[in-house]
This record gives structure tokens, sequence and C-alpha cells, in this order.
């Protein structure tokens, strides 16, 4: 992995580093692929891959109004907010 | 004292849930090992007064006037939930999750909430914000992880019981460092709701628990049908207390062949020859079975689990709840500098393994590998499981380590999950319990089962602590 590689990756995950410190960052995920590389060598061509253990169905409940208002408490929680509003820093120019 | 004696006290009235919660609170108040992230004294004498004060209606609960430390992954309503991140250190949610209301429901007094990997992502509960937890039978010791707390919690005595999460042997490996009984549930059998996602294709809850006993009237309480769980599954209910004292008759115990082969300590493997001859004593028939790729399950497990987290954390934004970063001018920089100031750096390696294993061109090659790996694993099991009712294996490659030993090699700590890992690919049940001792510290061995033969599997670990006496020794 290069540094413009892990630059894109950064964004993506949308996570911030200093350049000065990418080498300890490449260095410690390419140490992790070292041993996930371990699997690389099995063919497994002839296998469905397998998402969940016991192949759920998905659980499914009737959509009905459960007269239910948090408002207050979402809100309370948010490090920002303003009466009914998430504040966040202006978005359009 | 155990969790039986201090139900039958309770239930005998010569102790009341308050007193219970007083000596509770009064251990947890002097705890040296930074096992709690916050306890609730307050909250804890109330509701053991109202437990006091409505005898009758509680006494036969399953976790009747028992104090409980919960893994502090769980959502507790009005009362903080950290996940041991930065990032939710002022985290009060609005909503108790199904295992909390669970366990409040069948009679217990919730007095803490436990230490923990950051996110449960570590095996050695070093990468909490709030610090490592030192084990109790050696304070420079691990106690494990990720529910690192909740093992220490009930092996140092401050609780009988404890919840905890197992993801790759966040239950397992914790209880096997610290002397005492976990059991990782079949995937779906417990309510994931409330609980703070990780990969949530394994997530687990389950109990802590001195001995099975404890562990099974835990589950009792935890396991239910939840509609706001996808994944939760229906089925019948089974009373696993009840289940401890049926006959399930002379069983077929399937193994590990050529167990030398692998890279496990000689002390460990010793207390599994000495268990697999208890299990021949009880009458149960030994068979071998070749579990030869177990490794591919660690690199499997460390594609699949950093792309499910890359994804279930990606809500921590800075926005609705939790950690921002201040000051920031802009909508990018604040995403960015929130989650980079919020999250630990493991939680962020993971982040950006997953990120990586799920972009365009690494795809198929990563995760979809990964994918086609944990079905090899699931059919082997399957084909074990036609010849055998149970498996036996050792829980851990060796006992507690020291603190910062394996920082430095992160893969050596990874590969500490090798044991525990493939039956959380499967999404099976198992149960961790002491085998052994070296050197005054424990030593586990653990049993997995068919999907949701919880019950096989506390039966059998309590015919096993009928007849040994690992699980009675305390730091």
């Amino acid at each position: 992995m290069d540094k413009i590689e892990l630059k894109n990756l950064l964004f993506l995950a949308r996570i911030s580093a200093k350049e000065n410190e990418y080498p300890e960052i490449i260095k410690k995920l390419e140490n992790t692929f070292e041993l996930i590389d371990e699997m690389q060598d099995l063919d497994l061509s002839d296998l469905e891959p397998l998402n969940n253990p016991l192949e759920l169905s998905n659980v499914t409940r009737i959509d009905k109004d459960k007269n239910r208002n948090d408002k207050k408490k979402f809100l309370d929680n948010s490090p920002e907010s303003d009466e009914d509003y998430f504040n966040v820093p202006k978005i359009i120019e | 004292m155990n969790f039986k004696q201090q139900r039958d006290n309770f239930r005998a009235k010569k102790i009341s849930a308050v007193e219970a919660v007083e000596e509770s609170l009064r251990k947890i108040k002097d705890d040296q090992l930074n096992i709690f992230i916050n306890h609730f004294e307050q909250e804890a004498l109330s509701n053991a007064r109202h437990i006091d004060n409505n005898f009758d209606d509680f006494i036969a609960k399953p976790l009747s006037g028992v104090p409980i430390a919960h893994k502090d992954i769980f959502c507790t309503e009005g009362l903080p939930t950290t996940c041991g991140s930065k990032m939710l250190e002022n985290f009060i949610p609005p909503y108790d999750s199904t295992v909390v209301k669970n366990c409040l429901d069948a009679g217990s007094i919730m007095v803490a909430k436990t230490n923990m990997d950051e996110f449960a992502m570590g095996s050695s509960n070093e990468t909490s914000y709030f610090g490592a937890v030192s084990n109790p039978w050696n304070h420079d010791l691990v106690p494990g992880g990720s529910s690192g707390g909740a093992a220490a919690c009930v092996s140092a005595n401050l609780t009988t019981i404890s919840t905890g999460t197992d993801t790759g042997g966040s239950i397992r490996q914790p209880a096997a460092l610290c002397g005492i009984t976990g059991l990782k549930p079949t995937y779906g059998l417990v309510s994931r709701w409330g609980m703070i996602a990780f990969c949530s294709s394994m997530d687990q809850a389950g109990p802590f628990s001195r001995d099975a006993f404890g562990c099974a009237a835990l589950l009792d309480a935890m396991a239910s049908y939840d509609e706001k769980d996808s994944t939760s599954t229906k089925r019948q209910d089974t009373n696993f207390e009840e289940s401890l004292s049926k006959n399930f008759g002379s069983l077929k115990v399937g193994v590990i062949k050529n167990i030398q082969e692998l890279d496990i300590s000689e002390d460990v493997i010793n207390a599994y020859e000495t268990s697999k001859t208890v299990l021949s004593g009880l009458g149960h028939k030994l068979v071998e079975v070749d579990f030869s790729e177990l490794s591919s399950g660690i690199c499997s497990y460390y594609v699949i689990a950093p792309a499910e987290c890359s994804s279930n954390l990606s809500r921590f934004d800075g926005v609705k709840y939790g950690y921002r970063s201040k000051g920031e001018k802009d909508i990018a920089n604040l995403y960015m500098n929130t989650r980079s100031d919020g999250f630990g750096d493991e939680v962020k390696k993971r982040i950006l393994i997953g990120t990586h294993v799920l972009s365009a061109g690494f795809y198929d090659a990563y995760y979809l590998q990964a994918q086609k790996v944990r079905r090899m694993i699931k059919l082997k099991f399957e084909n074990f499981f036609k010849d055998v009712d149970l498996i036996f294996m050792p829980t851990t490659l060796d006992q507690a380590f020291e603190k910062n030993r394996k920082s430095d090699d992160p893969n050596r700590m990874y590969k500490e999950d090798l044991l525990t890992i493939p039956a959380n690919l499967a999404g099976l049940p198992a149960i961790s319990f002491p085998n052994g001792f070296k050197n005054n510290l424990p030593i586990a061995g653990q049993l997995i089962g068919k999907y949701f033969a919880e019950d096989l599997l506390l039966n059998t670990t309590n015919k096993i602590q009928e007849v040994t006496d690992w699980h009675k020794m305390t730091p």
C-alpha cells in the first residue's frame, strides 16, 4: 500500500491522519494483511459465500404507529442541537 | 458465595435484595482492578427496595434478588453506556437493551457497568478508553477481552453473575483467563437489540458465572425471541436451569486429533488431557476429529469482522450523539476529526481494514473469499456433528499474559482467538469452563455444541463441575 492508496482509504473511512503518521499506519495494515492473506491459497471456488451463520429469513412485524415520541431524549444526546434540529456546520454556501 | 447460594439466601429471606446490593457496591467501590466504568448506587438500591417490597412477585424469578453487572456495551435507559470508547463517553441511551430489560424482569439488580475493549475490539481489555483491567489472579496480567471487566467482576467475587458479548471469543477467552464459566449462545438465541454493534453477523450476548448453574439461570433470563432484532430466532422455550438435572445419557464427544501440532502450551494440553479422562469417566465416548484448517478461521474473521465494523461504526459522525470534534467549520472536517479523535487506534485500524476489503478491486479477493472460508468452517462442523454430540477443545492457546506484551505483535494477539473464532463463524453455541491451574493461574476448556444445544452444553459442564473443583477456586 502506498501513500496515495492510504489517503484514499482514509477518506473513504472518514478518518483523518497526518502525513507523517502514514508509514506507521501502512506498516500496521500490511502486517494484518499478511495474516489475512494466508487464506488466499485455499481453493474454495466450489463454495457459496456465507454471510449469516443461520441463513435466517428476515423477522418482520406489522408496520404500525406506536405513538412514541422520544424527540427530546434523542436531541438531548446530540453534541449540538437547537430547538427541534441537530446542528451541523453550514453545508451549502 | 456463588450465584445459587446468593439466590437461595434471598429466597429463604436470609438476606434482602438491599443487603445483597449494599455488599456488592461496597466491594465495587473498593475495586483496584479497574473493572467498572460506572456504578449506580442510587438506582440499584431503589430497585432492590422495590424487589424487597414485592418479594412474592420476585421469589420464583430466575435471578431473584441477585446483583448483576452488565458489560458497558448494553444500552441502559437514562444511564451512561460508553462501549469503552471516548466516542460514547457521555452517551445516555433513551432505551434499555432487550438483555438489560430481560435481566431486570428476571429479578436481578444492575449495580454497575463493566469495562471492556473499545467497541469490543480486543483480546486483552487494553484498548479501552477507560484503561486496562487487571486480572484478579495476578494484577500484572490481562483478564482477556473484550468482556474483560465482566469476567474479572465475577472472578473477583464482586457479583456472582455478569453479562458479556462474544464476537470472536470475547466471553470464552476472558472466562478462561479469569477462571470462571462463560457461555456464547447460538447466534440468534439472545436479542442484539440495544447491544452496540461491532460485527452484526457474529455478535452474541451471553452469561458469566462461576459455574454452569449460574450461567444456566442467567441464560434463562437473557434468551428471548425479540421482534426488534431481525436475526432473533423463534424457538420453543427451553428452561436451562431445569435441563441441568436431565439425563442426556452417554455422549459422543469430538476431541482434537494431533493437538500437539497446534501452537498450544504444554500446560493447556496437560489440562486438556486430564479433562478427556474426566469426560470418559462420566461415561462419554471420545472420538478424534481433524481440525487442521482451524487457522483459516482467523483469516476469515479478520476480514468479516472489520468489514462489518467499518459499516456499523459509520454511524458515529458527531451529529446525533456521541463525541464531536470542536470548532469545525465544514461538515467533511467535522466527520473526519470527530472520528479520528473519538476512536482509539485499534478501532481505527479495523475500520480501515474493513473499508479496504469492501472497496472496489479488493472485494472478491478478501470479503468474498472470507465468506467462503466461513462456509467451509460451517460445513466442517456439520460433518463433525454427524458423528459426535459435542466437540471439546481448549479455550485458549495459553494462560493469561502480561499487559503490553502482545501490543508490539498484533498478529500474535489476533491468533489468541484461534480456538474460539470457529464457533462464531458457524454461529454455534460454546461454553468455556476452568479445567486446570498452573502457577496459580487458571486454564480452561470449551465444549461446542449443535445449534441451540445450550441445554446439553450446560448439562455436560455441570456434570463435569460435580466431579471437579476447578470452578471453585478463587483468587
